[in-house]
């Protein structure tokens, strides 16, 4: 998949830092990051334990806020808006994938989905997003009786169904054996090229960011590096 | 400071809101049972030395007219320690400035002073100099009701003369505690009621009893031996017309004193007892939690050393820093209500001293039990703690399984409901035991709201039902002596009058078999229009022509039935034979043991063919007092009562105790609603952070994701509240049962009006602590929750 010259991005990330106050110390988890994200790209953020991805993702995911700096999304600064907007935003427009599943325990794989479902507009019925997954035969299941990879994709089938404009996914195969997280990502890929969803995937497993569009690199709050695969690979010619 | 101290405080800083909603019903325990039990206390202490310093009589025999000389022979009885003879009568009084009825009693009193019997306690002014006459000592609370001051004047009708009384001093006596003329006027009304002790050659003179007495108090050596006593009494004063026998145990004013101290006791153990249980569960509740929570921690502490016991230790710690907290605070909320409660108490019973005092036994008893509450509270918590296995505790908790519920059964039900309702439905019934707790404690806290308004509801219904229901004239007039038909044609002639009606009240000793029972018995036209008698269904019961209507209490007392047949004789006056009377009905009535019969059946008991001794005034409307300013200076007129002034005197004080019960019962009600459903909702709040969390992620709102436990809540205090509706109307049965005493029945009466306003301030108490909760929810950090992993 190849990038004609885009009209617009879907964020402008300008000059972001975070800095975290702790009685004396204060940490800099991002020292000025910018940073345009396009529409239907699949974009992998690399870097080591606490170089500031979760961080950055939180911040664009509207979770957290920057300490200076500013977030474009579309023609809108994330930084102005209210509670209401931000809200809106997190319920319209984006999707979160975590490391941990965060399903609702008491609710069946086809009910978190239509948890998600009820709040949207326009959703995609909860039994197709779980057949999206693979998952369709396992929606009467609770949580607790699906193994972590499963657990995930409902996880997925749940962000999806709200047909996001773009997907945060915070290490989402950091739980899982290689064989789990495969099919995880096949899934992740699945969604980025079905529905042209804009996929942000953070990850430490540098053989993931092969089949990305792009890798961001990132070392101690700044962004080291930009890697363009003109050739993303396909999952299965990655070799593990 | 040890580590595990350094620990407890900062868990106790974190769970601070939670702590603070246990130690308020602590608190809310020990400030009852301290106030509770020391008014308690402090009334039975005031009453026993006031009784004893006083000299206050084990018995009084009242009677027409016994000669003095008798007493010497009861003297002789032995067990008798002290007896006295005095003129007791009820007069009429005149107040200048003041227009309506006030009435008086006389009660004679040595001039020469010393320690008689029922002895007088002078508040202020002096004692009668011998030879006084004309003067009188007044009980200060009718003198202070009426503005009187030692020096002025009062008018006193004494067997139709006039006299006018110098006021010398004002006083108390332990025989007028609670001062009022009969049961059924419920509440003293000091301003319309008062004693005036006058000296003895003075009485004697006035009623011409001159050397008689038709009153005769005495003290005993033991009150065990009283029935032998008033047995071995009663041929010696049997000439002499004895009307009433009456023992301490049933002296009107000692009755409802001691009822009230009685009841007192018995409340002060309930109350509190019911706090602090609910507060052994929000501990029990809120240690699980924090043991849970710290797991790992306390894991980490065993494997460095620490042992099982100390770790138990700290638990039992934290629940004895709340009982402790709740304790002190409880201390001087406790005092504070008791020194209110003193202050109303003042108000309708009147002591030389009554004051709050600290009893540091009560606050010992106190500490102990919320201390041992909330050790029964922290057992469970302690126990897990201790049995925490060091590596165990390393691997993270089981996770929640999620479960089907029976609801889901009924697919077009569950179909139906949003995932928020699913959640709430598994989750309600998940936590069987949280749950179960959250209901009950609604569910206490409606019954507790429905028990405080029915006291209420029970006076208010009383008062409709007498005064409304059942007496229906404007004014009643009664005479000194026994009358014929004229004085009901005589009363009707008078100005104002619309309707006028006889009545007979007499008393009589009612006898089947061995069983005998002094009685007033009551003379009624039949089909009356102003005094109806009724049963307590509400249902006009007829009198008939012959035969005796008796309440349920006389009828069980004296073992009769509908059709038996029972001898009647007048206690006083000239007729001394037996008259055999059947008994045609039984009634349930709320005011102690009497009977009813046709006025002209009951005349003919007493050998004459018409007697009246008061007569029932329906008068022009708004003419009552004019027509009692009519009235009050015919001498044969024994007293005036215009019904509007007693009402409006009884409504007074009942206003004030009411605003008193709802206020306190609101206020326990609301801390015990609170504190329960404030700490489970946070404990399952805190348990469900991530989940709660993860919705804002996923675009809920606050306000959406609150509604999970705000709806929760709002279910499971649906539920108390229907539970505790029919818990507070079963109590309230038991009370009626409880509080049944042989003069006074309180009403199974709730309007309307209380189920409203209950379910009302319990659906307002979930709403407050949904409002407390909604705070955490804002304070929620979606970043922090999502990334710690415990
Ligand atoms: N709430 C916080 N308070 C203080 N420091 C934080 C906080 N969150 C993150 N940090 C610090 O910011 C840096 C970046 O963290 P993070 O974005 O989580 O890294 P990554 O996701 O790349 O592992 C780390 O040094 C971390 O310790
Ligand atoms: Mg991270």
């Amino acid at each position: 998949m190849t990038h004609e010259i885009q009209q617009e991005n879907v964020f402008r990330i300008n000059d972001l830092v975070k800095t975290y106050q702790m009685g004396e110390v204060s940490v800099s988890a991002l020292r000025g990051i910018s940073l345009d994200i396009h529409p239907g790209e699949f974009l992998v953020i690399l870097g080591h334990s606490g170089s500031g991805k979760s961080t950055l993702l939180n911040i664009i995911g509207g979770l957290d806020t920057p300490t200076t700096g500013t977030v474009q999304y579309e023609d809108h600064n994330l930084g102005e808006f209210t509670e209401t907007e931000l809200t809106h935003y997190r319920r319209k427009h984006i999707g979160f994938i975590f490391q941990f599943y965060n399903l609702m325990p008491n609710l069946t794989a086809k009910e978190n989905v239509e948890m998600a479902t009820e709040i949207s507009d326009d959703p995609m019925p909860a039994l197709d997003a779980l057949e999206l997954v693979g998952l369709a035969s396992r929606a009467g299941h609770f949580p607790s009786q699906l193994s972590g990879g499963e657990q995930q994709r409902v996880a997925i089938a749940r962000a999806i169904a709200k047909r996001p404009r773009v997907l945060f996914c915070d290490e989402p195969t950091g739980a899982l054996d290689i064989a789990t997280g495969k099919i995880v990502l096949e899934v992740l890929q699945d969604v980025n090229k079905k529905m042209g969803t804009t996929l942000l995937v953070i990850t430490h497993n540098a053989a993931i960011a092969e089949i990305a569009d792009r890798v961001i690199h990132m070392r101690d709050g700044h962004v080291s590096e930009i890697e363009v695969n003109d050739e993303p690979k396909t999952l299965d010619d990655v070799v593990w | 400071m040890r580590t595990l101290d350094k620990k407890m405080l900062r868990t106790m800083w974190r769970h601070r809101s939670q702590i603070f909603a246990a130690i308020a019903v602590v608190t809310c325990g020990t400030a009852c049972f301290i106030c509770l039990a020391s008014l308690h206390e402090n009334l039975k202490l005031t009453r026993d030395t006031y009784y004893a310093q006083n000299r206050f009589a084990d018995f009084e025999i009242r009677l027409e007219r016994a000669p003095t000389s008798t007493l010497y022979e009861l003297q002789e009885i032995p067990g008798v320690r002290q007896v006295r003879g005095r003129i007791v009568e009820d007069v009429k009084l005149d107040i200048e400035g003041v227009t309506d009825a006030r009435m008086g009693r006389v009660i004679s009193v040595p001039e020469t002073g010393g320690g008689f019997l029922n002895g007088l306690v002078i508040r202020s002014g002096n004692f009668f100099d011998p030879g006084a006459q004309n003067e009188v000592i007044l009980s200060e609370q009718f003198a202070q009701a009426n503005e009187l001051g030692v020096g002025e004047h009062i008018k006193a009708t004494i067997d139709g003369k006039k006299h006018t009384l110098k006021i010398i001093g004002l006083g108390l006596s332990p025989e007028y505690v609670y001062t009022i003329r009969n049961v059924q006027e419920l509440v003293p009304s000091p301003d319309r009621f008062g004693i005036l002790w006058v000296p003895r050659d003075f009485a004697e003179s006035a009623l011409t009893l001159e050397a008689a007495c038709n009153s005769i108090i005495g003290s005993v050596e033991s009150e065990d031996q009283l029935d032998t006593i008033l047995n071995a009494a009663e041929p010696l004063l049997d000439t002499y017309g004895i009307f009433a026998k009456t023992k301490k145990y049933d002296q009107l004013s000692n009755r409802i004193l001691s009822d009230e101290i009685r009841n007192l006791g018995v409340v002060s153990r309930v109350i509190p007892t019911v706090f602090l249980g609910i507060s052994a569960l929000v501990i029990l509740i809120l240690l699980n939690r924090m043991v849970r929570n710290e797991r790992t921690q306390i894991g980490l502490m065993k494997a460095y050393g620490y042992s099982s016991f100390a770790i138990a230790m700290h638990y039992f710690q934290f629940a004895l820093v709340i009982s402790l907290t709740g304790c002190i605070l409880g201390f001087f909320v406790g005092q504070y209500l008791a020194g209110q409660m003193i202050e109303m108490y003042v108000k309708f019973f009147s002591f030389p001293i009554l004051q709050s005092r600290i009893y540091p036994n009560i606050l010992a008893q106190a500490m102990g039990i919320s201390i041992a509450f909330s050790m029964i509270g922290a057992m469970s918590a302690a126990y897990r703690a201790a049995r925490i296995h060091p590596a165990e505790s390393m691997r993270p908790e089981a996770p929640v399984v999620g479960h089907r519920t029976l609801l889901e059964r009924v697919q077009p039900v569950w179909q139906r409901l949003s995932f928020t309702w699913k959640m709430i439905v598994r989750n309600v019934t998940r936590h069987k035991f949280r749950s179960t707790i959250n209901i009950f404690g609604v569910m206490v806290s409606t019954a507790l709201l429905i028990i405080g308004f029915f006291s209420i509801d029970g006076i208010d219904y009383l008062m409709e039902f007498e005064y409304e229901k059942m007496q229906r004239q404007d004014v009643r007039v009664s005479f000194y002596l026994e009358r014929g038909k004229d004085a009901l044609y005589d009363a009707k002639r008078f100005d104002y009058v619309d309707h006028a009606e006889p009545m007979l009240q007499y008393p009589f000793t009612l006898t089947n078999d061995w069983r005998t029972k002094d009685v007033l018995l009551v003379g009624l036209p039949r089909h009356a229009r102003l005094q109806r008698l009724m049963d307590t269904e509400e249902r006009v019961v007829d009198i008939g022509e012959n035969g005796l209507v008796l309440t349920q209490k006389l009828a069980d007392m004296l073992s009769l039935r509908v059709g038996d047949t029972v001898k009647v004789k007048p206690m006083m006056g000239r007729v001394t034979d037996e008259k055999t009377v059947r008994v045609s009905k039984i009634i349930q009535q709320y005011f102690g043991a009497s009977g009813y019969m046709n006025i002209e059946a009951l005349s003919r008991v007493m050998n004459e063919s018409f007697a009246m001794n008061s007569v029932l005034l329906k008068t022009e409307p708004g003419k009552e007092h004019r027509l009692n300013d009519e009235l009050e200076d015919i001498p044969a007129v024994s007293s005036i009562e215009v019904k509007e002034d007693s009402i409006r005197n009884m409504s007074e004080t009942i206003e004030m105790n009411m605003k008193v019960t709802s206020f306190v019962s609101v206020l326990f009600a609301g801390v015990i609603a609170f504190s329960i459903i404030y700490n489970i909702t946070s404990v399952s709040l805190a348990e469900r952070e991530r989940e709660l969390a993860s919705l804002r992620v996923m675009g809920f709102s606050r306000d959406e994701v609150g509604r999970i436990l705000y709806h929760e809540n709002m279910l499971m205090g649906v539920v108390g509240l229907a539970l505790g509706i029919p818990a507070g109307m079963i109590v309230c049965r038991l009370l009626v049962k409880a509080f049944d005493t042989e003069m006074i029945r309180m009403p199974y009466h709730l309007e309307s009006r209380t189920f409203i306003i209950s379910i009302v301030l319990t659906i307002s108490f979930v709403l407050i602590s949904n409002w407390a909760i909604r705070r955490k929810i804002h304070q929620l950090d979606l970043v922090e929750t999502l990334k710690e992993r415990e």
